[in-house]
């Protein structure tokens, strides 16, 4: 099972050489990395039945806490998955600027995203986590308009802030565990980071690693970094980056800071998260700011979610994240031509019908209209918030309804103009056949989701109660909390 | 002094550059003056992470002749700091290409005017053309009261 | 507005941070890796310099992430500057001190640079340090003679199979013993220029390629034509 190192050596490989593949010749170049993300995708569909429960790799052979350690169940496994297909999917395509160094961009991307997805060691998500950051920078300045550079500059400046703000809370948790190792931490955290330094550097490792994951008030880059990328990097992005930076916040939660402090900061950085990105995205005129703020909205109801304590809070977010995932990139494709003042797209339901019908789809799920997914996801957050006892959740509860309330609003509004009245010259042109080919893809995906939601439900309990299990995470990665000759 | 007399003043000077990098990248208007901010604020919090590894009466974690020190400090930290310093250098080289760029795209360093000059570009991009809540909002078609009723859930 | 609320957040953060500080026991923190590491390193991996066994040994795919990270900075940013205008006014000349001290440091800064990636293992120094140096040392030509260009695709091309010699390395690792990034070869004798097994080759692919790296983002940032 240590060929699962390849999920980010591979890919990261494949970046640093795109360039030299490139200049030998130039059609290899464009089919390099998504033979290589096939490849990638592969090796992680082919460990899913292999891995057991879980499995931790020694990375160089050191065993935790002294090496790197890799975890891999099969949250990770399915998160690393989403990452490759989602990569293969939104591929950078047509004609760009500058297509090679993008390649490379969002090779690095990937490889940076799976190690992410199974991380092991706090500084080691650190350095991914960078990583991904400046290959986001890159793809957002890869519009090379004006207005990329300023969203770029003014999203580096604000990732820059919580990455240090991060360092710091590592150096914190360094201080007073001595370990960087997640098994390690989980072991000695009763005791050691229950005070209030170790509440202080759970709050900067949230702050910096919440950027990505457009939690309040750290996403002010979000609506103009998604306006001037390229509609497939925002997909990207928004759909499958930022799941990933709640990934690890989850993670940190459940293992290290199973403490009540903790949780109830999520809530209430998830409540004003919610409140502030639907009022915006209600007030929003042209649709791909209107997603962004959506996606703000949606991923503050996924940190609501994640902040119920136990494997009910792992299993509806981790629903809702899912449900999100497949969404958005879908929508963020269907805006590639779309894009624009949302007044354009009147009679657009007669112009372009089977784009319509997508979109349509999309937005009932992301309302929560049953029986698509969005509708089980949603009950299942309410339900279990309704069960918690501290009244900040019932707060919750209300939050998302006020929120489904606007969703209704804007997106209902938005599907009326769709099939209202054609005018004489179409304001807007036909989608690309990849770009409705990977939103058919996605739309399928969730239709599929919605006939066999009973068995996708039963997977998704197992894989939450796997992931919230603490101490089978502690002795699959077999650290000793006694230091010892190595 | 003794090194251990020392930690509360280099503890307050990492610290304290750390809020100064901070301070400036929040104040200064002018994107050069941010970047260096930022410099200073990963200078203070690399600072800050090699204290951590700091024990009292113990030298650097090298052999020097063959000779295995009795105590040496956590060499962790340091490597830590080591990927943190290139990190650094690597987030700020390519913001300074940025500044570079927006020089020439948008004639200014200032970054509320290039924020304005960014708002500006994404909304005539959209075809938005008045700032949302604005008296001249174009109209929008009246929804079907069906689709009111049904959507008022 | 937004200003108050910044400078409120930060009196609060200044205050978070006066706290945390008031109440740490710097000196004495719980040494359950670095004890065990410093025990073990010289013997296990064979570096007289403990952090670099902690650099390339015990937390390698922590430098290859930062390797990355370079790398992806230099793309990102070569990407963003572009070409030079090719009939844009050329750069003014470089001066006589610069041109001469220029011709005297090359060689001085290419021997310090490879002399600090080699001994990386064994004393204060390593890949990274040296590659700056190196970088140093191929852009202060392009400062004291302005005109002349960089060769790029050479740059490129060292920079790509340094690169990607890092990850082979500790593929071989993997294919071998079964870990990726696991120290390979003799481990010699502590102390000596031949010891620690695959860390002096991991440290020169290192220095390698952050040296054409940031050679490469030098030459692109003073290429690029200056607008008054």
């Amino acid at each position: 099972m240590n060929s699962l190192v390849l999920l980010v050596a591979l890919p990261l490989l494949a970046a640093f050489l795109q360039p030299i593949v490139s200049r030998i010749s130039e059609g290899l170049g464009r089919w390099f990395g998504p033979v290589i993300l096939v490849i990638t995708a592969g090796i992680g569909l082919q460990a899913w039945g292999h891995i057991g429960a879980a499995v931790a790799l020694n990375i160089g052979g050191f065993r935790a806490p002294f090496g790197i350690v890799f975890y891999v169940d099969h949250l990770a496994l399915l998160f690393a998955l989403a990452v490759s297909i989602g990569a293969l999917l939104l591929w950078p395509r047509g004609q760009r600027p500058d297509a090679v160094r993008e390649y490379t961009l969002t090779l690095v991307l990937v490889a940076a995203a799976s190690g992410l997805a199974i991380f092991g060691d706090l500084f080691n998500l650190y350095v991914f986590y960078e990583l991904a950051s400046v290959a986001s920078f890159g793809l957002v300045a890869a519009q090379r308009s004006g207005a990329s550079f300023a969203a770029s500059i003014r999203y580096a400046i604000i990732s820059s802030i919580g990455a240090v703000l991060a360092f710091i809370g590592v150096a914190l948790v360094y201080l007073q565990a001595g370990t960087l190792n997640l098994a390690q931490l989980a072991q000695l955290s009763e005791g050691r980071l229950d005070g209030p330094l170790g509440l202080a550097a759970f709050v900067f490792l949230l702050i910096g690693f919440g950027v990505k994951a457009e939690l309040f008030p750290i996403n002010t880059w979000v609506p103009e970094a998604y306006a001037t990328a390229s509609k497939r990097v925002a997909g990207l992005l928004a759909g499958v980056i930022s799941k990933l930076a709640l990934l690890i916040v989850v993670r940190l939660l459940v293992l290290v800071y199973d403490q009540q402090a903790a949780q109830l900061i999520m809530l209430s950085l998830g409540i004003a998260g919610i409140v502030t990105g639907e009022l915006a995205a209600w007030r929003a005129r042209d649709l791909t700011r209107m997603l962004a703020y959506s996606s703000i909205g949606q991923l503050g109801m996924i940190f609501v979610a994640f902040s119920i304590p136990g494997k009910a809070g792992v299993l509806a977010g981790l629903a809702v994240a899912l449900h999100h995932l497949v969404v958005k990139p879908a929508l963020f494709l269907l805006a590639e031509q779309w894009g624009g003042s949302l007044a354009r797209l009147r009679g657009v339901g007669k112009t372009s019908p089977f784009a319509a019908v997508l979109f349509t789809i999309l937005a009932l799920s992301l309302i929560g209209v049953p029986p698509l997914p969005g509708f089980w996801a949603k009950l299942l957050v309410m339900i279990h918030l309704m069960n918690q006892g501290n009244a900040l959740y019932q707060v919750g509860m209300v939050a998302i309804m006020f929120a489904a309330v606007l969703e209704t609003s804007y997106l209902f509004r938005l599907i009326v103009t769709f099939y209202g009245p054609r005018p004489e010259t179409p304001a807007v042109a036909p989608h690309h056949f990849l770009d409705l080919g990977a939103a058919s893809v996605l739309s399928a995906a969730l239709l599929a989701a919605a006939v066999y939601m009973g068995p996708l439900e039963r997977s998704l309990d197992g894989i939450a109660g796997a992931a919230t299990d603490t101490v089978a995470y502690i002795s699959t990665v077999g650290p000793r909390a006694r230091p010892s000759m190595e | 002094m003794s090194g251990l007399e020392l930690t509360p003043i280099v503890c307050a000077g990492a610290l304290g550059l750390v809020v100064i990098g901070l301070f400036g990248m929040v104040i200064s208007p002018h994107l050069i003056r941010i970047i260096l901010s930022l410099a200073v604020l990963e200078g203070g919090a690399n600072l800050f992470m090699i204290m951590v590894g700091y024990q009292p009466d113990a030298v650097a974690p090298i052999i020097v002749n063959g000779v295995i020190p009795a105590a040496m400090v956590d060499p962790v930290p340091q490597a830590l700091v080591l990927t943190a310093i290139v990190i650094g250098v690597g987030v700020q080289a390519f913001a300074i290409t940025l500044t570079m760029r927006l020089r020439r795209a948008y004639g200014t360093q200032d970054v509320r005017e290039i924020r304005r000059r960014m708002e500006q570009d994404i909304s005539r991009a959209a075809g938005v053309t008045a700032t949302p809540g604005s008296k001249d909002e174009p109209e929008f078609p009246h929804p079907r009261n069906a689709a009111v009723r049904m959507g008022r859930g | 507005m937004r200003k108050a609320t910044s400078l409120l957040f930060l009196i609060g953060l200044a205050f978070l941070l006066t706290v945390i500080a008031a109440q740490i026991d710097f000196g004495h923190a719980p040494l359950i890796v670095g004890k065990g590491i410093n025990a073990a390193a010289p013997t296990k991996v064979g570096s007289a310099n403990i952090v670099a066994a902690v650099v390339l040994a015990y937390r390698g795919i922590d430098t290859l992430g930062e390797l990355a990270i370079l790398f992806t900075a230099a793309i990102a940013g070569g990407m963003v500057l572009g070409l030079r205008n090719a009939d844009a006014a050329p750069d003014p000349e470089a001066g006589f001190i610069l041109r001469t001290a220029a011709d005297l440091l090359f060689p001085v800064l290419l021997v310090v640079g490879l002399f600090i990636v080699f001994h990386g293992h064994l004393t204060p120094g390593g890949g990274f340090q040296g590659g700056v140096v190196l970088a140093a040392a191929f852009f202060l030509p392009l400062l004291a003679h302005p005109g002349s260009t960089m060769n790029h695709p050479v740059l490129g091309l060292v920079e790509g199979l340094a690169g990607g010699a890092f990850i082979v390395i500790g593929l071989f690792g993997l294919l071998d013993q079964g870990e990726f990034l696991r120290p390979l070869l003799d481990k010699g004798a502590l102390g000596t220029l031949w010891s620690a097994g695959t860390l002096p080759l991991l440290y020169l692919a290192v220095g390698l390629k952050v040296g054409s790296e940031l050679a490469s983002l030098l030459a692109h940032i003073s290429e690029y034509e200056v607008l008054d």
